[in-house]
């Protein structure tokens, strides 16, 4: 199992991989701890999401992959 | 109303000028306030000040309950009860500051600053997609209003708007928020808003400032230090000396204030005196104030109170105060700060001073009166005390419903009290109200004028 990801350190443009195998760009951070807002750079699952805009919860972010 | 309580014959009795101790003590009267009154009375709730940006937000109170005050991201102001729909959490936690979302830090569910409900975890794979989300946002007020800056709020819709609810009181409530050179709404709250806990029932604050004067002599100490902006006493009373003293009551509204009538064509004494820039800004504004206003200058603020809970303190020091219950025997004071918004910062920063050596927790002023009222309420709680009703007889019977000093006919009934010294006309008002609040099944019963109107 992964370690956690501290998303309040994640800043917008980091691309980060999600439980369902997409990929996501953050957009924004509230810095709530529990959700940003990224852009869906691939979807195996429902290719129809990539480019759209989702609020993504922390635990469905497994991994950082890199960016900003 | 076919269900009398008793409140008006029994525990409020104003035509013998009594009122039982228990309205002060008894727990199941306190849980019936936070339903009759807490929730169908007008609620100050804050300043637009302090939510100048979309995402701003700033977390109050409405009777017991957190209610968060923000501007959406569109601009718009909205007050929402501050609890998550899922299990009830609050979804904020901070006193102030900007954000796109309320996120409940227990299960996640997330809000945007419009309380629309738009984060939900597991949404696809627990809930299947089939939680309607547009069901679940967070509980907003029933109505909202914008006045001056000020902004208020009630959880009942059926309850008339603010500026009906405070009929021509409204008159009075300038004295709060105009500019001090009868500018409208020239006035800015000063960061930030002071909040104590006192060991009292809420309403010995409010029916403190509903103009009782009579307790002048619990400061006498403050007095003798000379705390006031010339320096001597704790105000600037001089014009006690020229003007007629009026306790002014809406009967069917609950709203009470003092006021101070000046008369016709006389110079306002100098104030200000222990600062000639602040003294020379208050002289320039008096005589702004006289051209703007007209006869209506004449009449000088002095504390009053919005019912419920809402306290005004005109003059000198400046504020307004909310007096949250917090169960039976305890309040929470919340007290704003104002200040014209055009005045030079040297006169800001010298009333700022003054202020606080009045106001709040280390205000010397303050910390009298909450002396009288802590220990008031901890003397009145026992088995024996609270057999014994207190004493609202002062000037009952010497109202006068149409008053009028020297051409100017003054709104409201009115106690001229200049030579009495003191009533409690405006506490027996307030009790009045309180009484038909704890009665009334609802606003047709509470909206008394408007029978009045219709008859006409």
């Amino acid at each position: 199992m992964s370690e956690p990801v501290n998303i309040r350190l994640l800043g917008p443009g980091t691309r980060v991989a999600l439980v369902d195998g997409a990929t996501a760009e953050i957009v924004s951070n509230p810095l709530d701890g529990v959700w940003v807002f990224a852009r869906y750079l691939s979807s195996p699952d429902d290719p129809a999401r990539v480019g759209s805009e989702e609020m993504i919860f922390a635990q469905d972010i497994v991994e950082i992959q890199g960016g900003t | 109303m076919a269900n009398r309580r008793g409140y008006d014959s029994g525990l409020v009795d104003l035509n013998a000028g009594r009122i039982s101790r228990e309205i002060f003590v008894n727990e199941e009267i306190y849980r019936e306030e936070l339903e009759r009154l807490f929730a169908r009375a007008w609620l100050f709730v804050g300043h637009e000040r302090q939510i100048p940006n979309p995402g701003d937000f700033f977390v109050s109170g409405m009777g017991e309950e957190a209610v968060i005050l923000c501007r959406d991201r569109a601009g718009k102001v909205h007050v929402f009860l501050n609890s998550c729909r899922h299990r009830g959490m609050k979804v904020c936690r901070y006193d102030e500051g900007n954000t796109p979302v309320f996120t409940c830090p227990y299960h996640g569910w997330s809000y945007r600053t419009d309380g629309k409900l738009v984060g939900v975890p597991y949404f696809r794979e627990a809930y299947h997609e089939q939680l309607d989300k547009s069901q679940w946002g967070l509980v907003e007020v029933a109505q909202l209003c914008l006045y001056k800056g000020t902004v208020w709020a009630t959880w009942d819709p059926a309850a008339p708007p603010f500026l009906e609810y405070l009929g021509d009181f409204v008159r009075y409530f300038d004295l709060s928020l105009d500019g001090w050179d009868g500018s409208e709404g020239g006035t800015e709250i000063l960061f930030g808003v002071q909040k104590w806990l006192i060991p009292c029932n809420w309403k010995f604050p409010a029916e403190n400032f509903c103009g009782d004067s009579y307790h002048n002599i619990s400061h006498r100490s403050v007095d003798l230090v000379g705390i006031g902006p010339s320096g001597s006493g704790r105000r600037d009373m001089q014009e006690r000396l020229m003007a007629r003293r009026l306790q002014i009551s809406f009967y069917d509204r609950g709203h009470q204030t003092g006021v101070y009538l000046f008369p016709k064509d006389q110079p306002m004494p100098p104030s200000y005196q222990h600062s000639p820039l602040v003294a020379e800004y208050f002289a320039y504004c008096e005589e702004e104030r006289r051209k703007r206003r007209g006869e209506w200058a004449r009449v000088i603020g002095s504390p009053g109170e919005i019912f419920p809970n809402t306290a005004l303190h005109p003059r000198q020091p400046r504020t307004i105060a909310v007096w949250h219950p917090r169960g039976v025997h305890q309040t929470e004071v919340w007290r704003w700060y104002f200040v014209d918004t055009a005045a030079p910062a040297e006169v800001k920063n010298f009333l700022r001073d003054y202020y606080i050596r009045y106001s709040g927790p280390a205000g010397m002023t303050e910390q009298d009166d909450m002396e009288n009222w802590n220990y008031a309420h901890a003397a009145s709680r026992g088995t024996i005390a609270r057999r014994y009703p207190y004493s609202y007889e002062q000037g009952l019977g010497f109202e006068t419903e149409r008053y009028e000093w020297q051409g100017l006919h003054i709104p409201g009934t009115v106690m001229d009290i200049t030579e009495a010294k003191s009533s409690e006309h405006n506490l027996r008002n307030l009790y009045r109200r309180w009484a038909e609040f704890m009665e009334a099944e609802s606003w047709d019963d509470l909206a008394t004028w408007r029978v009045a109107r219709a008859a006409e």
